[in-house]
């Protein structure tokens, strides 16, 4: 199924991240996913995130897609050239992978293979503009497919909280030009800036999924406010986690100031999407707490 | 003509397209890149205008910059170069000249051609693709060919099955690379060294943007500290800077010409047959740009007539002193008065005396320049010593600090400067730390040390890096409130104080990577060169260039049988460099290390082209002859021959 | 332009075998050389009795020269069982011409030099991409001012205006939009998608 499909039946879309081992043993992670994930509209596979070398995206999606589940393949443009993400996009369309989410990839550099070259042939933009040429049934090199051209439901991200949210938006407008058909944010902990954003992004007319990372600990927060692109979290927030050591350890702190922000939210979005990092356990009970 | 130049101008079918929406255009096409220089103004800017007047559009007006991307210089061009009503700046460069517009202009800009892509194209003169700086060359492991380049695939461990007789699959013209390593090796016979090699994987980190930004920022400073341009030759002091100073022995006879200094020859006093002592003046100066000169011997003079003069390419009148080996003072020879009782004139006089010029090379009359026009602020001391292997100054900022200080003060007294600044290179410290303790009682001495770079003893420059003033073209120091002297021009002044002593011996550095013992020497005004070269052991091997003075602006010795004089800092004996000058192909390093901010490549252009106007308009005539511009040439062009002359012919023409 | 360090001096120890000639090249130097350590290696060398000749020119990548030069030192490079050169990729392929039987070794690793086109190196980046975007980013170059070299906006990677390579380099299109908004040309930032031409160098080619 696409998920543009339910956006357009007007759904609320609940979607949420898993994270391929590193290696090829995936039971765990196709068990917890089933646990914790069967009722969401679809499942999003990071395509070696922050650059480190793990299980293949495309071939995890495949595993999801056999277990029930509705993949979204994410898609990078680090480690392609322009050949090899076209020949993945069909791949991903003849294992019946209808979702992707495009994006341009962190720099190698900040991985763990830094000596690699990073490709960056194309970049998000130009890769939604190629997945949106081979659907008309010609690949970039303006040659034509053989048969049914594919169909994909084009994601994209953007960053609502980022200290340049105009060059954002401005990003955001040509992803739109180029084909995007709804948008995944990164996490968000100031709705206030979440909401400004969205009255900016309403006039492109996509769906928007606001993006939520679980706290877990001040240590994370503090972490991410040094080094996470985008992500600013409240003082007022990290002192709710420092209040109570055991309940913030056992997630119940973090889970009721994600509900609380997806609460705050919700009138002015689409859907959500949920990166639990490992805490894909808290997901069912998060959306209960949010009402969802 | 070879075209190496980075840009093209765009289609007519995108310009007309990029001007749709604009009008009221300035138009800047840079004038000068890599290219064989053949004319003095690019076609690119009237191809463009042409494109633009068809298409109906206003020009406000347009203007050619040589090397847009040297923002120093744009930066100068610009003011007040575009007119009112212009609503877009079109710019005809490479990408650097483009971005260096976009960030002057302030106003739109838009460029109206394409950098080539000359990625790998690097070296002298961009003829051939051969280096991509990869940050880990494989030239070893593979014959001195490279991988990188010439395998289309950048294969780094061996070949691909891609090659059909011989040539590669992408390019049916191109010989496969790895074809090339294979056969280079199996005949240097390092194919085991080849096979036996790890698998290599190449590490795309290496070329770390962030460590050449910042070393690209640091050399743009070290470019531009202090005053614009200059160079680094390589230092080569350690040959004598360590090595006290000893006095020469006796020369049995003195050829002491009677010009060498700026203006006119002194008139000769005595005839052949007189009997003279040390310090008797023996030619009288002839005017008010002139010196006296003295003997620095006592003996009889046999000969007074033409010898060859080691820098000024002829014979010079000269006289010539037979010692006898005695060092009879002449009477003339008294301390003066101390310097509290001294008047400025008495000093001056003092000065003029005793024939004391400067010292440094230019031999400029130092009375003159104790008696200038405009109020002084400052008298800069000149211990920076720029020329590579040179060390007579320093030895004397070390051994004779007090004579330094105390000439120093004399010359305050004289022009009633306020303060004194002995300015030191940084590769000087001993000498540095030296005059610091010995100046700290002083409250109007002050010890400057400067970051390294020739020409920086040029007073012109000394005065920008130290006071932060421009002498205005064709100016003088005193035009800015500025003495410059040279330290051992000020220790001679000392001497002439003290003693009573004339200027009748000077350090002189013998050194060179050729001279077999170098030294710093004691050397009596008109001792011959050769004897001083021979005292020094002689010179390694044959093929040997012998100067008088630094590599730099010294002067090439064809015959050593010529007089020390007192602007003879060093005797080098140095590596010969054998060149033939090639086209300038605009590479334009001399427009970047020119000191005077001048554009030397016009100079060699007209020089060959006899157009003595272009170079004055050009203004030649501020060229101190630093020589950095033809140091750093690509085509190995004499720039400094060529600059000569045009001077001379632009002497002529008033 | 480019600039050369020294290879690692075990690395180089182990390139040299039997007697060897050494030519180091100076024509760059105002930009970079590393002069001091080359010498202290040559030094060494030179004591164990393994150097026939050392010449230090410039522009070895200017060919009448350079063979002028070399001819003066034919005897020194015969006695020598190897070639060490001290320059960039040029110079030792320059060489490696020249005496296609004997083994020339590169001392020096080669590092891109941004931004060289006329005179020494400038602050300012230009990567000859040979497809100028200059006109569509107000005058900032997107490949060199971009880590990733985007041309179709900015990535989601920056902090605090920072890009996420190096947190003190300032995000490459937060300039470039600055820039339009501050030109009033906003409008270019609906220009059609780019997609980067790599075959460029072709151009080149033809040309010469």
């Amino acid at each position: 199924m696409k998920i543009t499909e339910a956006f357009e039946r007007g759904e609320f879309v609940v979607t949420a991240e898993v994270g391929p081992p590193k290696g090829f043993h995936i039971e765990h992670m196709l068990e917890e996913a089933k646990t914790y994930l069967s009722g969401i509209t679809a499942v999003n596979v990071t395509d070696n995130q922050s650059s480190v070398m793990r299980l293949g995206s495309l071939a995890t999606c495949k595993a999801l897609k056999d277990e029930g589940l509705t993949p979204i393949f994410q898609i990078t443009c680090r480690d392609r050239n322009r050949i090899a993400l076209q020949s993945d996009l069909l791949s991903a369309a003849m294992f019946g992978i209808e979702n992707l989410l495009l994006l341009t990839g962190d720099h190698t550099k900040l991985g763990d293979h830094p000596q690699a070259k990073p490709v960056f042939d194309l970049d998000s933009v130009s890769l939604i503009h190629t997945v949106k040429q081979l659907e008309s049934g010609v690949d970039l090199g303006g040659n034509e497919l053989v048969g049914e051209p594919p169909k994909f439901a084009k994601g994209a991200v953007v960053s609502p909280c980022s200290d340049s949210v105009d060059a954002q938006l401005a990003k955001m407008e040509r992803k739109v030009a180029a084909g995007c058909d709804y948008f995944q944010t990164q996490a968000v902990y100031e709705p206030e800036k979440f909401i400004q954003f969205m009255e900016k992004a309403k006039q492109f007319g996509k769906p928007v999924q606001l993006g939520i990372v679980i706290p877990k600990s001040v240590g994370m927060c503090r972490y991410m406010n040094a080094n996470v692109a985008g992500i600013h979290i409240p003082e007022e927030m990290i002192n709710e986690l420092k209040a109570d050591k055991e309940k913030t350890k056992a997630g119940i702190t973090g889970v009721e100031i994600a509900a609380r922000i997806i609460r705050e939210c919700k009138p002015y979005c689409q859907g959500v999407h949920i990166m639990a990092m490992g805490w894909e356990s808290k997901v069912p009970s998060l959306l209960e707490q949010a009402g969802l | 003509m070879e075209n190496y130049t980075k840009y093209k101008l765009k289609s007519t079918e995108e310009l007309v397209s990029l001007l749709a929406d604009k009008d009221n255009l300035f138009v800047v096409a840079c004038n000068k890149c890599f290219k064989e220089f053949k004319l003095v103004d690019e076609p690119d800017c009237d191809e463009f205008q042409k494109i633009a007047a068809e298409n109906g559009k206003t020009i406000t007006g347009s203007a050619r910059i040589d090397f847009l991307c040297n923002k120093t210089q744009t930066e100068k061009k610009l003011q007040d170069l575009i007119p009112e009503g212009t609503e877009n700046v079109i710019v005809i460069s490479c990408g650097l000249g483009i971005q260096t517009m976009a960030d002057l202009a302030g106003k739109p800009v838009y460029a109206a051609s394409n950098s080539l892509n000359y990625r790998g194209h690097h070296g002298m003169a961009l003829t051939r693709k051969s280096c991509d700086a990869c940050a880990q060359c494989y030239l070893n492991i593979t014959g001195g060919i490279c991988p990188i380049v010439d395998c289309s695939k950048s294969l780094v461990n061996g070949q691909c099955g891609g090659a059909k007789n011989g040539k590669c699959e992408v390019d049916g013209n191109k010989d496969c690379a790895w074809e090339k390593i294979y056969r280079r090796l199996e005949k240097q016979g390092r194919l085991e060294e080849f096979l036996n090699q790890p698998v290599q994987i190449r590490d795309y980190s290496k070329v770390n943007f962030k460590v050449v930004n910042d070393y690209v920022k640091a050399i743009r400073e070290e470019r531009f500290a202090g005053y614009y341009g200059g160079v680094h030759p390589s230092e080569r002091k350690e040959f004598s800077e360590h090595i006290a100073l000893e006095r020469f022995p006796e020369p049995q006879t003195v050829v002491i010409p009677v010009s060498q200094h700026v203006g006119a020859p002194a008139n000769p006093v005595v005839q052949v047959g007189d009997t003279v002592k040390v310090g008797q003046k023996i030619a009288e100066s002839a005017g008010f740009i002139s010196s006296n000169i003295h003997s620095s011997v006592s003996g009889t003079v046999i000969a007074v007539e033409p010898r060859l003069h080691p820098t000024r390419g002829g014979d010079c009148l000269s006289i010539v002193i037979q010692s006898d080996g005695k060092n009879t003072l002449h009477e003339s020879v008294q301390p003066h008065k101390d310097l509290d009782s001294l008047t400025p004139d008495e000093i001056i006089e003092i000065v003029r005396e005793a024939g004391i010029v400067g010292m440094g090379g230019a031999g400029f009359p130092t009375s003159v320049k104790l008696k200038p026009n405009k109020p002084i602020d400052a008298i800069l001391l000149n211990g920076c010593e720029c020329e590579p292997l040179l060390t007579a100054d320093h030895r004397v900022l070390l051994e004779f600090a007090d004579d330094i200080i105390f000439g120093l003060k004399a010359m305050l007294k004289t022009v009633g400067a306020e303060k004194g600044i002995i300015v030191i290179e940084d590769n000087k410290p001993d000498a540095i730390e030296l005059m610091k303790a010995k100046t700290a009682d002083c409250d109007n001495i002050e010890v400057v040390t400067a970051k390294t770079k020739y020409p920086q003893g040029a007073e012109k420059m000394l005065i920008k890096r130290v006071m932060g003033r421009q002498v205005p073209r064709g100016g003088l120091p005193a035009d800015v409130g500025a003495v410059v002297s040279n330290i051992s021009t000020v220790k001679a002044i000392s001497d002439a104080i003290r003693k009573g002593m004339p200027l009748i011996e000077r350090v002189v550095t013998v050194t060179g990577e050729r001279m077999k013992k170098p030294g710093n020497y004691i050397v009596k005004i008109g001792t011959n060169v050769k004897d001083l070269i021979d005292y020094c052991g002689g010179v390694t091997g044959d093929d040997v260039t012998i100067k008088m003075g630094g590599p730099m602006m010294g002067f090439a010795l064809s015959d050593v049988n010529v007089p020390i004089l007192k602007g003879s800092n060093g005797i080098i004996a140095i590596d010969t460099d054998h060149t033939e000058p090639v086209a300038c192909i605009k590479c334009g390093r001399c427009v970047d290390v020119c000191p005077m901010e001048l554009s030397p490549l016009y100079f060699a252009k007209y020089a060959d082209e006899e157009n003595w106007q272009g170079m004055k308009d050009r203004n030649v005539m501020d060229c101190v002859e630093c020589r950095s511009c033809e140091y750093i040439c690509s085509s190995k062009i004499p720039l400094v021959a060529k600059i000569k002359a045009g001077k001379n012919a632009v002497r002529g023409m008033k | 332009m480019l600039i050369t360090q020294l290879k690692s001096k075990e690395t180089i120890a182990s390139l040299v075998n039997g007697k060897v000639f050494i030519i180091n090249c100076q024509g760059c130097k105002e930009v970079s050389f590393p002069e001091k350590e080359a010498a202290e290696f040559q030094k060494k060398l030179s004591a164990e009795g393994k150097v026939t000749g050392i010449i230090t020119t410039d522009y070895i990548c200017n060919p009448e020269n350079m063979k002028l030069r070399l001819s003066y030192h034919q005897a020194e490079i015969d006695a020598a069982d190897m070639i060490l050169v001290f320059s960039c990729g040029v110079g030792v392929q320059t060489i490696a011409e020249y005496f296609e039987d004997k083994k020339v070794c590169a001392a020096c690793d080669t590092y891109p030099l941004p931004g060289f086109q006329g005179v020494t190196p400038l602050e300012y980046k230009c990567d000859q991409c040979g497809e100028c975007y200059l006109n569509l980013t107000g005058g900032i170059c997107p490949i060199t001012a971009c880590s990733k070299s985007l041309v179709n906006g900015q990535c989601g990677g920056s902090k605090n205006g920072k890009c996420e390579v190096d947190s003190e380099m300032e995000c490459g299109w937060e300039r470039i939009y600055r820039r339009l908004a501050q030109l009033g040309r906003l409008d270019l930032i609906k220009c059609p998608t780019q997609i980067r031409n790599y075959a460029t160098d072709a151009e080149v080619s033809e040309t010469k």
